[in-house]
């Protein structure tokens, strides 16, 4: 276990401390790909209408399911609207999805699982069955079953998804915690009569966080599978708001003659997944975080 | 503790988990929006209906006897009735449970077909150009969709070049086969993603390990030292995953049920959301997550029996 220690614990770890520091200099070729293609991703989210060449939801009855040209590099579909646009515009929500379906998790998982890793007893055993628990429930089918009773859409989705997903949170900072406490310097804090805050938020907290961050991001790749998965089904983003499961699923009955209407939202699925993926290996590689 | 002892502890845990399992579907019941009898029977039924149903599924009682009604039914797989299908729910999914459980099966085998021997090359050529674009391929892989994969491959090899059906499940045993070749192929390559960087991963720890230098010292051929020291050690760890990872394949078909019209239970799940079919959804997910954990009694078991240390 490589959990680099804090800068108050230093003493003899000096030698450690010195190649963290060199490492920051050198940032990681995974991290810079990730952050260029989730910003590209961000500025889209942000501002759609400022990159998008067409208004995304424009009919145009001179150019129905018109493919790919220069007029429309990603093609039109039934309506004549454009599908580069309308990709640009979803990536609005499909990042909300990224970030709304993965929060609460993590702010809620990582709390519980530091009080629950720092205090133990009852609370430790009762989780661990929890957890026993909600891995016997395929995560699909729990959301799903979820989503049937308080209705399809997005915000039922994000409730679903954060009714099970805070618990890996949990049960990742809780590891952490076990094991940070073990160390010098935590004993140290206590026997300085540190306040319990304190030594949790202060010394615990941090250290147990990196791990915590690192999951975050392939979460967040999930999140979007996950959602637009759902959106294709029916039961997250309802249409006529683009999403890029839901645009996939409006071009499924034109596959054969107009294809570019489902192939090009799908990379940019694709793409984004592999572009939180590549931020949470060039943390994991930045933070010193063993996977 | 010795072997017996392990496996009798390991078969006891079972019985909590299907009873906690029995609780959780229980109270996603009890949160449907209103009564569930209302919600089952609809605006218009007539209150003696109401009455009727309520007495029947025993929501005059208390709570704790209700529970327990709820389990006794489960065990006798009695979900009551199918809302859309008006059939007996256990017989709905009687009938579609096997469609899954082979697309699972098929998908698990093409994984480990396709995973091991590019785990292999990867492993023995890490960080050279074999071993990077093997693990390009599979980061793509892993970050695909199922829905979008499955529908990129119904449309290239059903639609157009016209080598696989478009959908449906056909009418023979082989014919049923036939007809899920391709969704198993798409569920399977998300997984294949994962089964390989793990198993790349312990290969090339098992590589570094001592016996296998030793193995090679011995002057045993270099095939006889992959195949039975470091492949055998190294799929230990891949036995475990493909058994932790049915929840996933599972959660997975749903989707490819759904993208190739495949009459499995994923398929039923959805259709039933639509339909507002509360019994089926109730029963699939308790029966599916009944499978996940005993699919995880196995493999515990199996990992026993593949490496004697985990029982000590």
């Amino acid at each position: 276990m490589s959990a680099a220690l804090p800068e108050d614990a230093a003493g003899e770890i000096s030698g450690r401390k010195r190649t963290r520091r060199l490492r920051l200099t050198r940032v990681p070729a995974p991290l810079l790909a990730g952050v260029v293609v989730v910003s590209f991703f961000l500025l889209c989210a942000i501002a759609p209408e400022a990159i998008a060449p067409y208004d995304p939801i424009a009919f145009d009855y001179t150019a129905l399911l018109s493919p790919p040209s220069l007029a429309h590099p990603f093609g039109t579909d039934q309506f004549g609207r454009d599908i580069l646009s309308r990709t640009i515009a979803a990536s609005t929500i499909d990042l909300q999805i990224a970030i709304f379906a993965t929060i609460a998790p993590l702010v809620i998982g990582t709390l519980v699982g530091l009080f629950i890793g720092y205090y133990g007893g009852w609370a430790d055993i009762l989780f661990g069955r929890l957890v026993d628990l909600v891995v016997t429930f395929p995560f699909l089918v729990i959301v799903i079953a979820i989503v049937a009773v308080l209705g399809p859409g997005l915000f039922n989705m994000y409730v679903a998804v954060s009714v099970i997903g805070w618990v890996f949170y949990a049960r990742l900072t809780r590891g952490e915690v076990m094991v940070l406490q073990q160390y010098d310097y935590v004993a140290a804090a206590k026997v300085l009569g540190y306040s319990q805050a304190r030594i949790l938020f202060r010394h615990i907290l941090p250290n147990a966080a990196r791990p915590v961050l690192v999951y975050w991001m392939t979460d967040m790749a999930l999140a979007i599978l996950l959602g637009s998965s759902l959106g294709y089904l029916g039961l997250g983003a309802q249409p006529p708001t683009a999403e890029w499961g839901v645009l996939i699923a409006d071009g499924k009955n034109f596959f054969s003659q107009a294809w570019w209407i489902t192939v090009f939202p799908g990379f940019a699925i694709v793409l984004c997944g592999i572009g939180f993926s590549l931020l949470g290996d060039g943390l994991a590689d930045l933070l010193d975080v063993k996977r | 503790m010795n072997k017996t002892g392990y496996i009798a502890a390991r078969l006891l845990q079972i019985v909590p988990t299907f009873i906690l399992i029995g609780l959780v579907v229980f109270v996603l019941t009890r949160l449907l929006p209103g009564d569930p009898v209302s919600a089952m029977l609809g605006d218009r039924a007539t209150d003696e209906a109401v009455n009727r149903l309520r007495a029947q599924m025993g929501f005059d009682r208390s709570i704790w006897t209700q529970f327990l009604l709820f389990l006794e039914r489960a065990v006798t797989g009695d979900f009551g009735s199918s809302i859309a299908y008006r059939v007996p729910v256990t017989r709905l999914i009687a009938e579609r449970l096997p469609v899954t459980l082979t697309l699972t099966g098929l998908a698990t085998i093409f994984a480990l077909l396709m995973a091991v021997p590019l785990a292999l090359v990867a492993a023995l050529n890490a960080n050279r150009w074999p071993d990077y674009v093997i693990r390009v391929v599979f980061q793509v892989g892993l970050s695909s969709p199922i829905f979008y994969v499955g529908l990129v491959l119904l449309t290239v090899l059903a639609a157009w070049l016209r080598i696989f059906p478009v959908g449906g499940f056909g009418e023979t045993m082989l014919d049923h086969l036939w007809h899920l070749f391709l969704p198993a192929i798409t569920l399977a390559l998300s997984f294949a993603a994962v089964i390989m960087r793990n198993l790349r991963a312990s290969l090339m720890e098992v590589l570094e390990a001592e016996f296998v230098e030793f193995a090679r010292a011995k002057g045993l051929p270099r095939q006889i030292v992959l195949m039975r020291h470091v492949l055998r050690n190294a799929l230990i760890t891949t036995v475990t995953l493909v058994g932790l990872h049915i929840g996933a394949l599972l959660g997975g078909a749903v989707i490819t049920e759904s993208v190739f019209a495949v009459p499995g239970v994923g398929r039923l799940m959805v259709d039933s959301i639509f339909a507002r079919d509360y019994p089926v959804i109730q029963a699939l997910t308790l029966v599916l997550a009944v499978i996940v954990s005993v699919v995880f009694l196995v493999t515990d078991l199996i990992q026993m029996t593949l490496d004697p240390r985990v029982t000590r």
